[in-house]
């Protein structure tokens, strides 16, 4: 699959969740990329993040999400 | 016309252009006519105890029909009496006052030594002293030139005994042949150096010939490393040049050298930190007339810039040099093919597919004619299609404009970010 196609598919998947107001909890970074918990506060969901532009939205979302949290 | 009067650690020149010292500048006659064709200043061959050279001593590489890509010798310091040398230096300085003369000086690891050789030199009025702490071949086998330059202790303490004694600046001049050259730079800035000139040449062997099996140079059959310089070591002495630039514990001038083959290579390592450049190999390659392009171009550039002083380009480019970890993540180029200019040679789409990310299609237009076109979205933006280009403007990389999740982020707040977030 193109590299943009893998982006796209798993940018899909993190924005459902962001979308149902799931946040980052914990990353795990290995060889087989990034393990990604999210929480919504009572539920939690795992992605495994492979493709490297996910991986940097990801980090968006994290800086996003801690720019939020010190605003309020 | 602007002004290329140049100041390296207080020497002055009438520019910035300097012959590097190496084989050009061996006698007070190559000297004065380097002067005559217009040198702003010469760093004598190295003074030490008259060594016995061999022959053959010089090689060349070619590549693909470029003659002197790269160029590596054996050729040792002087092999004149040190008396000779000085009545030459004496005479060139009082022929040619405005001239910067350096003597480059080379000799074992020893107060006394380095106290009798600096005395000897500056009484017949040289303008500074450049301390050999780089030749790699012959010398450091003699535990001199590389051999104590690549000794952070060595360069510090042979610096600072020189210092003891010299009346006039003193530049460093420090070998590539060490994993990081900001070591032994701040050794000589600890030591008390003026000034710090790099590179020195590279270990190298030119080759092998594939009929005698003989190496390129070699002597009555048999061969050892040289040094290497030349065009094809610009892109490391650039490197080395802006490392120590951007340290701000590495707080002295410095004489750039490695692969300066005409004002291109000059502003460039002038914009990367160096207030001045030395040059060997395009001399030897072209001759001393070589400088008046140089000079030329260097004045054509500086007015066009509307810049007065060449002073005023040393270092601009020193605060965009960082670490990689600093670099924005999120910024992206794209390749973008013009159709128009494009020969449809397909070099951009072998080298995409086979070695790069696979994003440049080739596509056939409504007419049946070949066309390529870059997939964007695919693109990494990588420069490899239009590297290999062959016709000028058929390739343009551009910059992609950023969409929600590509604000700038470096690797180092990454970094810190995820850390943050505890491992599940």
């Amino acid at each position: 699959m193109r590299e943009h196609a893998e982006f796209m598919l798993e940018k899909e998947k993190i924005d459902a969740l962001i979308e149902d107001g799931y946040e980052i909890t914990a990353v795990q970074e290995n060889l087989e990329g990034a393990f990604v918990q999210f929480s919504n506060g009572e539920k939690q969901a795992h992605l495994h993040i492979e493709s490297a532009d996910a991986r940097k939205y990801f980090s968006f979302l994290l800086k996003k999400q801690k720019e939020e949290a010190a605003s309020t | 016309m602007a002004n290329l009067e140049t100041s390296l650690a207080g020497i002055r020149s009438p520019n910035p252009f300097w012959l590097a010292s190496a084989p050009p500048t061996n006698s007070g006659y190559q000297v004065q006519r380097a002067f005559e064709a217009g040198w702003g200043g010469a760093v004598w061959k190295t003074l030490g105890d008259p060594i016995l050279n061999v022959s053959s001593r010089f090689a060349a590489t070619s590549f693909n029909g470029q003659a002197v890509a790269g160029f590596n010798n054996i050729e040792l310091i002087t092999d004149r009496p040190l008396e000779v040398n000085l009545r030459e230096i004496e005479e060139t300085k009082i022929k040619y006052p405005n001239h910067a003369i350096i003597a480059s000086l080379m000799v074992e690891p020893n107060q006394e030594k380095w106290h009798e050789i600096v005395k000897m030199v500056e009484a017949v009025g040289v303008d500074g002293l450049e301390l050999n702490f780089g030749c790699p071949h012959g010398m450091a086998e003699r535990g001199m030139g590389a051999a104590s330059g690549q000794v952070p202790e060595l360069v510090k303490q042979q610096t600072a005994w020189v210092k003891e004694v010299a009346q006039t600046p003193v530049i460093v001049k420090l070998t590539p042949n060490i994993t990081d050259i900001t070591f032994t730079a701040k050794a000589a800035v600890e030591g008390g150096a003026d000034a710090v000139s790099m590179i020195n040449t590279i270990n190298s062997l030119a080759g092998v010939d594939l009929d005698s099996w003989n190496t390129v140079p070699n002597v009555a059959g048999k061969g050892a490393h040289g040094g290497y310089c030349g065009p094809a070591v610009k892109p490391i002495a650039l490197n080395m040049v802006a490392e120590c630039a951007r340290r701000p514990d590495i707080n002295v001038p410095i004489s750039g050298m490695g692969g300066v083959s005409s004002w291109k290579e000059a502003a460039e390592f002038m914009l990367m930190g160096a207030s001045n450049v030395q040059v060997c190999t395009a001399a030897m390659h072209h001759g001393f007339r070589i400088v008046e392009d140089m000079i030329d171009g260097l004045n054509n550039y500086l007015d066009e810039k509307q810049i007065g002083s060449v002073a005023e380009l040393v270092g601009k480019t020193v605060p965009k040099y960082s670490d990689w970890g600093e670099l924005d993540l999120n910024y992206r180029v794209v390749a973008q093919i013009d159709t128009e200019t494009c020969i449809n040679c397909n070099k951009c789409h072998i080298a995409c597919e086979d070695t790069s990310h696979q994003c440049i299609d080739m596509l056939k237009d409504e007419q049946g004619n070949d066309f390529l076109q870059v997939r964007e979205d695919d693109c990494v933006g990588c420069n490899l299609c239009s590297i290999v280009c062959p016709v000028d403007g058929a390739i343009e990389m551009v910059e992609a404009p950023r969409k929600t999740g590509e604000e700038p982020m470096t690797w180092n707040e990454r970094q810190s970010l995820v850390s943050m977030m505890g491992v599940k």
